[in-house]
């Protein structure tokens, strides 16, 4: 019997430590791709610049060489399809964002399907978590059914305003979009140098904060049947409210305006609102005074009481023509995960995965300035409750854009009403389709 | 001697023209695979709205930026030619603006010409001037880009049209200053007309840079307010490189070539023509 | 007497003006540029300007730091460089040959490059040299711009060549000279002026060019051009560094052209009107 008990308690035990094994030893090995070069392209943003100042402890870690190509947006994209196009093996992961070229991308077969390489065992390091990105995101990184890329960030317009301006001249914070127009006519009123309302008026980039405009009078581009729709009453309504606002209280020159001036007017205290991407939260607020006066909101509901903030996230993908996926998924599982998103939600870069944003640094982060908690806070409801339409839902996205930027600057400039403009865009959106 | 030349001229630059102009013929857009098109890409040029605006901004500001070029140009050569004051500065600061990488000249002026953040409404407004919108007005926007570039290349002009004047025979200078002929006179009668050779070399160098017009647009507005400064290049260029149309932008670039070569074929027969 | 001499004065007087406005147009630009680079960033667009400021060689550090600016400066070098050789060498005698013998059309072939928009020859090239896998080498990026600087080279040299007396060449082949004999032994060292210019622009046309590289390049060969779009974007305007990054670039062309400043006004001003 005792004996019988003692090979029990034997196996038992030796089950438990045999249970107990330490992750190391079947853990997941770093340096399978040791001295292997991948080639990084990627555009001038928070978080490529975070990451790459943290090459060295990948590249310690993993023995692959991470040669960096950084770029401002637009070159880097001009050179990304040049390179994909020829299918060229020069660039092994580069950043790109879904909302914009992903279908585009997506269709001509230039993104590397990241299914096989999370779901192979020994690929991906059991503490990677994929589970824990947000299925929003992830859901945008996926076409056709394929996994092109893992979610960077989240990022969406928000209102950045000016809390004391606001006290000094008696008005409450809007809750309409009617509200917010009455507001910056107060503004104007109580400090007539102060630039009420700044945000985007440049052609290729104004559809980001005006779609928020659009969603938010409860209308879209396309109606039910998929044909375009912005002549609708509420769609020129949301047409003339964009560019009424931005001629009446926006800066001199708004039509050439996008974030980097809207950051500058409104960190130099020179605007009294700013509606842009709640990406330039960090470098706004190191500007003087912007940490304690700022409060954050997102665009009020429009005359229906809709509010459908615009979502999007960047995301990291690996080129289909590469011959380095391996080694190249290496970097990508290092650079997103759950300790680097920690790390970089620090820096102010949102995080798209569901546990950086409960962690413990992140919430003390949070509390260390009031108005960081309230930025964290207009995130979470933006990742529950937004779309990431920006643009006419077409695979030519660029050109989209473009009929909605010229629809909306031609009001700004006075050239045509809202309505013709509108009108005239879906004709044109039409026949872009047509030729499809 | 010629064929080294010729030769790498064939490789380098014939055979991309002669693929530009197949795939001219072609709807091809990145990502998908090229289907002939025929003459489908030059027929929708011709129906394109943006073709004709891209053409009138091409002309307006090639137009606008030789006269003044050509009149600041001029002028400096004569005050050049004038005076020995200073001679070694002016020389100098003549052949630096042109040297400047446009990229770096674009973005100075960005910055200088930005409607609030920028240096030029300032001094505006220290001498009573209402501040002006500069690269952000679409009625300025193509007089502001005429500006930059003739602040960058008159100098240039300038220099030819120096050399021009430094060779003129002296004898009917004399003969004409024996007749009484003074300022204006002088300049429109006598100096103009036997300028006119250089004048239109220094016209020639410069036609063949502006109306292919990108540098400058391409940092500063990328063709806005709008499309108030969308040159041909620039539109061929967007066409391609950022929607990815590859079919019609090569048909617009090709036709942008065939543009320019037609006003240099012209420019050039001007200039025989002003032989004396 | 005292008339005359107060005219002339007056005259000199109202030169000298002109040329300070003249001076100052073109040079305020400038100079705004370059002390802009040792501003803080916040101040380059501070309104009022702040003319007395606290100098800041900070800029410059994260220009020279944040990135391989030297490595970027080689590279352009590099480029620059090899596209003018190759554009000398192939274009010089072209020129000669065009020259002596007066026939206009390979000329007119050979400036054909400059009449087309540079994004036209941007695929075909990019389909071109991707097919041998040579993306992103020196060599290729030498040859593609040399592109500008061989049309340049020509049309430089031409008038230089056209202005040679016809009987010293005569006399030389006479002699017995080859053709290449007589281009490097006689013409050469005739045109000393015209080569000068002509190394000059090709020189600085070449390092200013940033459409090629910033398709064709990759990270070890990227221009420093290319580069310097790199200081706007998303989550920075550094205006600073950009200004003081600005300057840096467009040192090497305007300084090597005021070194080389009396060949390049002679040569632009002696031999590029008989042409």
């Amino acid at each position: 019997m005792r004996t019988r008990i003692a090979g029990l308690l034997l196996a038992g035990l030796a089950a438990c430590m045999l249970g107990a094994v330490p992750a190391s030893a079947q853990g997941f090995n770093w340096k399978a791709h040791q001295g292997e070069t991948i080639d990084f392209l990627t555009e001038n943003h928070p978080w490529s610049n975070a990451v790459v100042a943290q090459l060295p402890e990948f590249e310690k870690l993993t023995g692959i060489t991470v040669q960096v190509d950084t770029f401002q947006e637009q070159q880097m994209r001009q050179r990304l399809v040049t390179i994909l196009q020829s299918k060229s093996a020069s660039v092994d992961v580069f950043m790109s964002l879904k909302s914009l070229e992903g279908k585009l991308y997506a269709h001509a077969g230039w993104y590397a399907d990241l299914d096989p390489l999370l779901k192979q065992p020994g690929e991906t390091s059991p503490a990677y978590d994929f589970a824990d990105f947000s299925h929003a995101l992830v859901a945008g990184e996926t076409f056709d059914g394929k996994l092109d890329g893992i979610p960077l960030n989240i990022e969406g317009p928000i209102v950045y305003y000016r809390k004391d301006i606001f006290q000094k001249c008696h008005i409450a914070p809007p809750g309409s979009l009617d509200a917010l127009m009455k507001a910056a006519a107060a503004v104007r009123q109580c400090q007539p140098t102060m630039i009420p309302w700044a945000t985007r008026g440049l052609k290729p980039a104004l559809p980001y904060t005006f779609s928020n405009v659009l969603h938010n009078f409860g209308t879209d581009y396309m109606d039910a049947e998929g044909k375009p729709d912005l002549c609708s009453p509420k769609g020129v309504q949301a047409v003339s409210w964009y560019a009424d606002m931005l001629r009446q209280y926006g800066p001199p020159g708004a039509v050439n305006n996008t974030f980097i001036q809207t950051r500058e007017l409104y960190g130099q205290g020179r605007a009294a609102m700013a509606f842009e991407s709640s990406n330039e939260f960090g470098e706004m607020m190191k500007f003087a005074h912007r940490q304690d006066d700022t409060g954050l909101m997102l665009l009020p509901p429009g005359p229906g009481g809709v509010s459908k903030p615009t979502v999007i996230g960047w995301g990291v993908s690996l080129s289909a023509f590469s011959k380095k996926n391996a080694a190249a998924w290496y970097f990508v599982q290092w650079a997103t995960s759950k300790a680097m998103d920690a790390r970089l939600a620090l820096q102010g870069i949102a995080p798209p995965r569901d546990s950086v944003a409960q962690s413990a640094e992140y919430k003390a982060w949070l509390q260390q300035v009031p108005v960081r908690a309230d930025w964290e806070r207009l995130l979470t409801r933006m990742g529950a409750g937004g779309t990431s339409e920006v643009g006419p839902p077409l695979e030519r996205q660029p050109q989209a854009r473009e009929i909605i930027g010229d629809a909306v600057d031609s009001v700004l400039l006075g050239q045509a009403s809202a309505h013709d403009a509108a009108c005239n865009a879906d004709k044109q959106i039409a026949a872009m389709m047509a030729q499809q | 001697m010629l064929l080294p030349g010729l030769g790498f001229v064939a490789l380098m630059i014939g055979f991309p023209l002669l693929y530009t102009l197949w795939l001219s013929l072609q709807h091809f857009s990145f990502g998908s695979a090229p289907r002939f098109a025929g003459p489908g890409n030059y027929a929708r040029l011709l129906q394109d709205p943006k073709f004709w605006e891209g053409l009138r901004v091409t002309f307006a500001l090639y137009a606008l930026s030789l006269a003044l070029q050509l009149v600041a140009g001029l002028y400096l050569a004569l005050l050049l030619n004038r005076t020995r004051l200073l001679r070694g500065l002016l020389r100098t600061l003549l052949v630096s603006p042109f040297v400047m990488p446009p990229v770096v000249v674009g973005m100075m002026w960005l910055v200088i010409l930005d409607p609030s953040l920028g240096i030029a409404n300032w001094l505006l407004q220290t001498v009573g001037i209402p501040p002006a919108l500069w690269l952000a007005s679409p009625q300025w926007v193509v007089p502001t880009i005429a500006m930059i570039d003739t602040w960058q290349w008159a100098p240039f002009v300038a220099l030819i049209l120096l050399a021009g004047l430094q060779t003129l025979p002296t004898d009917v200078f004399e003969a004409a200053d024996i007749d009484g002929a003074r300022g204006w006179a002088l300049l429109r009668r006598v100096t103009l007309p036997l300028l006119a050779p250089s004048i239109v070399t220094a016209a020639t160098l410069r036609s063949v840079d502006l109306l292919r017009f990108f540098d400058i647009i391409y940092i500063t507005t990328q063709g806005g307010p709008g499309d108030a400064s969308q040159t041909l290049n620039i539109y061929a260029f967007k066409q391609g490189f950022v929607f990815l149309d590859i079919g019609y932008a090569s048909a617009l670039m090709v036709t942008l070539t065939a543009i320019v070569i037609g006003a240099v074929v012209v420019l050039v027969r001007l200039r025989r023509a002003t032989q004396w | 007497m005292v008339t005359r001499r107060l005219a002339a004065g007056l005259a000199r007087l109202q030169d000298g003006v002109q040329i300070a406005v003249v001076a100052t147009v073109l040079v305020a630009p400038v100079i705004w540029m370059v002390t802009a680079g040792f501003k803080d960033s916040d101040a380059v667009t501070a309104m009022p300007p702040q003319l007395l400021f606290h100098p800041t060689l900070q800029n410059f550090t994260t220009v020279l730091t944040t990135m391989p600016f030297l490595r970027f400066g080689l590279s352009s070098l590099i480029v620059a460089g090899g596209s003018t050789v190759l554009g000398i060498v192939l274009g010089v005698p072209a020129a000669f040959a065009v020259s002596w013998n007066r026939m206009h059309w390979p000329a007119l072939l050979m400036l054909a490059a400059r009449m087309a928009p540079g994004a036209l020859f941007l695929l075909p090239w990019f389909v071109m040299f991707s097919a041998i896998g040579a993306i992103g080498s020196f060599w290729v990026l030498i040859v593609t711009h040399a592109a500008i600087t061989l049309p340049l080279a020509l049309w430089t040299m031409l008038p230089f060549f056209d202005a040679l007396p016809r009987e010293l060449v005569e006399a030389a082949r006479i002699d017995g000279c080859s053709d290449v004999a007589v281009l490097w032994r006689v013409v050469l060292p005739l045109v000393g002026p015209g080569l000068a210019v002509s190394v000059i622009l090709c020189f600085v046309f070449a390092w200013n060019y940033f459409l090629f590289s910033l398709v064709l390049s990759d990270i070890h060969s990227r221009t420093l051009i290319v580069a310097a779009f790199n200081f706007v974007g998303e989550g920075v305007t550094d205006w600073g560094a950009l200004m003081a990054a600005a300057t840096l670039i467009a040192l090497p062309p305007v300084a090597m052209t005021l070194l080389g400043q009396r060949w390049l006004v002679a040569g632009l001003t002696a031999g590029a009107v008989k042409g």
